[in-house]
């Protein structure tokens, strides 16, 4: 599964929304559920999902699957835990 | 398993809810956020049978984070969760009549707060506040409490599970903490001790629910996230929300099933690793060293559940000789025969014997929970007794000791004196059974029991075990009529009502509070028994004929004329059908019933019974002694 697929299911799954209404253009506003708490658990799901830490900082940009997805292949390179320290 | 393998395949394969819940146990995987969603999905697609939960939350922080984790333990406990969350830092308008809160009607409301809420001393550090000014500060915190749950409690009769967050950072005074005399961790434990007794004394049903203990127990920086705190107010990391729920979630599952009664215990590498029929009582595992020390550690922990007035009870498949050589002989065993309340070694299949400890203990096996490490043993009862609770034991012997802390049915939310002495009453139950087994008929039987009757009325430091009784009292129920710890003390209050209840001991031991009456209209001409039980404990000692002749005598002395009492069947009490004719009441005509509290049903026409007390009143024919307890405020001797 690539990285768009991954993550067109994990905002289908957090916002119980169908999977093919998830595109790359997809923006925050689009998704009704997608709100500020939303967003938290979304993000709580990027980190889970793709095994990264999110700064604060980071958390305030991703509001667009394509935010995430430039973000996760310029920072979110999968790591495994030792090496996120 | 490669490492890359879903760990939730098998769990989210569980074509049931009770086969998820049991390989999501088995797993011990820490669920995820995306597992959260993914387990509530295919929970909610189940469509399995659930019943309503409704819960209502205020708080002072965000705890919208915590949503998913609501659906998903209230999914896997069978419930369908309506959440109603005020608005943040909403409190005293939702306290209020018709607020938001009450038109929810929820069947529990939680409460989280924070301890800067209680008083603005708690915003700076604990040592700035004078040793000699603490005490007040811990009245003063009581205050915002006290205006809060007063106001609730005016209007709606709803649990509540209070919290308070544990603080983010460790004390002030760090290292020096533990040997301070100003310690944060003095102040905040006496703080605890004190609200606990305000609640206790003061608002019914009403359970503070200590967070800093599941902080213990999950690890402070484990629990908070605080990136999500500075951003949002949200102070728990997915992993401590998720436990914070579970937790919480316990007090929904106690308020809404019943408890249960007794761990039916197997022994063979359940008690003790290996077989004692093989390996003889030397040869098992039970002492200091692993595995032995894992199984000793077990035995400890089962000793904590009877604490809470759990029965222990034994189901081996072995020769009865070899498994008593153990339990009273070896060195290491913890569990001797007197913590259980009912032995079965034998080589019956186990669903059978645990019928018969069920009817032995007089105890539904819906609340029963059965621990095997044979994953044929529990089947076979899973299979044949859906009712009980099996637990197999975890394959790896270190998680033994925890291996039912998850069950919300081994919780209790209060302990009365019957709990803490329940395994001994069972004990002395089992003597009796010998020695009317050796008796040559039932009245010398009785006669040689030399039974004492004490008799209390409004007695108010009986609240809760009197409550209790009306809550868990099915057999010998006339009315089955349930009422809270705050009905009955309004009972009590009333004039014109009367509670009375009486505690039994013969030549075994003390049975404690047995019995139970609830009398309406004592101020007379015509009274009625509302409510009138025994715990199965002592039926079959006429101790029922000798305490209706008692409170029979009371109310006539009052100026009682008539009594009228009722028969309601339920499922369960037909033992009882015939008790008011038997006791010289007549068919009363099928007019309309007194208002029943709580919306009791009107016992259908032909159950209805009277009594003239003008007349004389039978001679009493029951061997007991009868007396009445000191504090009976009427004066009754």
């Amino acid at each position: 599964m690539d990285m768009l697929d991954a993550l067109r299911e994990l905002i289908a799954l957090a916002f119980d929304v169908p999977r093919e209404t998830v595109t790359p253009h997809t923006v925050q506003a689009d998704i009704p559920a997608w709100d500020s708490v939303g967003h938290l658990n979304l993000m709580l799901m990027l980190e889970d999902h793709f095994k990264v830490r999110l700064d604060v900082s980071d958390m305030v940009k991703l509001t667009s699957v394509q935010a995430i997805l430039d973000w996760l292949a310029t920072s979110g390179t999968p790591t495994t835990c030792e090496s996120t320290r | 398993m490669s490492a890359a393998a879903d760990p939730l395949t098998a769990v989210l394969d569980a074509p049931t809810r009770a086969e998820l819940d049991r390989a999501l146990r088995t797993t011990g995987h820490e669920l995820s956020l995306v597992d959260v969603n993914r387990l509530t999905r295919k929970l909610r697609g189940l469509n399995e049978a659930t019943q309503p939960l409704r819960v209502g939350i205020l708080r002072t922080y965000t705890t919208e984070l915590l949503r998913p984790h609501w659906e998903l333990a209230a999914l896997l406990h069978g419930f369908t969760l309506d959440l109603y969350e005020a608005p943040y830092g909403s409190l005293l308008p939702e306290v209020q009549p018709d607020s938001a809160l009450l038109r929810h009607q929820p069947d529990v409301v939680f409460i989280f707060l924070q301890w800067e809420d209680l008083d603005p001393r708690l915003r700076g550090p604990l040592p700035a506040v004078p040793t000699g000014q603490r005490a007040e500060l811990v009245e003063a915190m009581l205050e915002p409490l006290r205006a809060l749950l007063t106001s609730l409690r005016q209007v709606a009769a709803t649990p509540i599970v209070l919290t308070l967050l544990p603080p983010m950072q460790g004390p002030a005074l760090g290292l020096h903490d533990a040997m301070a005399a100003e310690s944060d961790a003095e102040f905040r434990t006496a703080f605890r001790r004190r609200l606990a007794a305000w609640l206790r004394d003061s608002v019914p049903a009403a359970y503070f629910d200590d967070l800093d203990e599941l902080l213990a127990d999950v690890g402070r920086r484990q629990f908070f996230d605080t990136r999500l705190w500075y951003t949002s107010r949200c102070p728990f990391s997915v992993a401590g929300a998720r436990a914070v729920v579970e937790r919480l979630m316990t007090y929904a599952v106690l308020l809404k099933t019943p408890r249960a009664k007794c761990i039916v215990l197997d022994a063979d590498n359940t008690l003790w690793g290996g077989i004692v029929g093989e390996d003889g009582p030397d040869g098992i595992a039970l002492g200091p060293d692993y595995p032995g020390s894992a199984f000793i550690a077990f035995q400890r922990r089962l000793l904590d559940y009877q604490q809470r007035g759990l029965l222990l009870a034994l189901c081996s498949k072995n020769n009865e000789a070899d498994v008593l050589e153990v339990l009273r002989q070896h060195p290491h065993q913890l569990l001797r025969e007197p913590h259980f309340a009912a032995l079965r070694v034998n080589w019956s299949p186990k669903p059978a014997n645990l019928r018969e400890l069920a009817a032995e203990l007089n105890l539904g096996l819906d609340t029963f929970v059965f621990v095997d490490d044979s994953p044929h043993e529990c089947l076979a009862v899973r299979q044949e007794l859906p009712q009980v609770t099996v637990v197999q034991r975890p394959a790896s012997l270190p998680d033994m000791p925890r291996c039912l802390d998850h069950l919300p049915t081994l919780e209790v939310l209060g302990l009365t004196e019957e709990d803490r002495q329940r395994t001994e009453l069972y004990v002395q139950e089992r003597r009796r059974r010998e020695l009317r087994a050796s008796a040559g008929d039932v009245d010398q039987y009785l006669r040689s029991l030399n039974m004492r009757m004490t008799i209390g009325v409004n007695d108010t430091r009986q609240v809760a075990r009197i409550a209790q009784l009306t809550q868990r009292t099915n057999q010998f129920n006339l009315t089955t009529r349930r009422y809270s710890e705050a009905d009955i003390r309004q009972w009590m209050t009333d004039p014109d009502r009367l509670v009375a209840h009486f505690r039994l001991a013969d030549v075994f031991g003390d049975s404690g509070l047995v019995g139970v009456a609830l009398v309406r209209g004592v101020r007379g001409p015509t009274a009625e028994f509302d409510s009138f039980l025994l715990s199965c404990r002592v039926i079959g000692r006429q101790a029922e004929t000798a305490f209706l002749l008692a409170l029979l005598g009371l109310l006539q002395q009052q100026g009682v004329q008539r009594v009228e009492a009722s028969y309601i069947p339920t499922k369960k009490n037909g033992l009882v059908k015939d008790f008011w004719p038997q006791q010289g009441f007549v068919p009363a005509d099928g007019g309309p019933a007194a208002p029943a509290d709580g919306g009791c049903i009107t016992p259908p026409d032909g159950n209805r019974f009277a009594l003239d007390l003008a007349a004389d009143l039978p001679a009493a024919t029951a061997p007991i002694t009868i007396q009445w307890a000191e504090e009976n405020p009427h004066g009754h001797a």
